[in-house]
């Protein structure tokens, strides 16, 4: 699953480990959620999006859904 | 979710396994030293040894199994599958080394060894799966 977290916390002058501490995950947690080896649990994934004050849909791109939307059109 | 679930975790984890790792070297190096004193040792005595030596072993894996259950998702997930992989492999290895044996290809071999060697596959398999910070 594609995201914009390196955007966000990139915008706020954030470091990795600075978001894992506000998140209470570890700075290898945020590092694999950022580069989209691993995707993270809804209750997380609901921490990011709260902390950045967005959306789910505004953070994280469902690549499937896309892709069968393109495929539609 | 609570704001310190993985350091606090880490915190608890180091706290109980250093204590764990002291008692299980002392209880070895100690025990088999004492055993060396006798010149044909009280079975009791080996017996009570054993178990001395194998009670922080225990303990450990418990503690990793707090761990698990206490850390964030994603170190939880890289553990899980660490242990998972190094359990396969050790595994295997009782199963190929035991038919070996049954059929007379190899000499008996030290059941204790499998112990470490599960350890050194779970250790191994964790690193390569999420690098040296998730051991």
């Amino acid at each position: 699953m594609k995201n914009i977290i390196r955007a966000l916390r990139s915008e706020r002058g954030w470091s990795q480990a600075a978001l894992a501490d506000q998140l209470g995950v570890s700075r290898q947690s945020v590092n694999a959620i950022e580069t989209g080896k691993y995707d993270p649990s809804l209750p997380l994934a609901f921490s990011i999006a709260r902390l950045f004050e967005k959306s789910i849909e505004e953070i994280f791109e469902d690549e499937t859904a896309s892709d069968a939307k393109l495929a539609a059109e | 979710m609570s704001q310190q679930t993985f350091k606090s975790a880490s915190k608890r984890y180091w706290r109980a396994f250093v204590p764990t790792m002291i008692i299980y070297l002392i209880a070895t190096l100690a025990g088999s030293f004492y055993l060396k004193t006798f010149e044909t040792e009280p079975t009791w005595l080996q017996a009570t040894v054993a178990v001395a030596c194998t009670l922080p072993m225990v303990l450990f894996l418990f503690i990793q199994i707090r761990y698990f259950l206490e850390t964030d998702e994603y170190n939880r997930m890289i553990q899980l599958k660490g242990f998972a992989i190094g359990a396969a492999i050790t595994v295997s290895a009782i199963f190929l080394i035991g038919f070996l044996q049954m059929f007379h290809v190899i000499n008996r071999v030290e059941v204790f060894w499998f112990g470490p060697a599960f350890f050194v596959a779970y250790g191994l398999s964790t690193y390569a799966l999420g690098g040296r910070q998730c051991l």
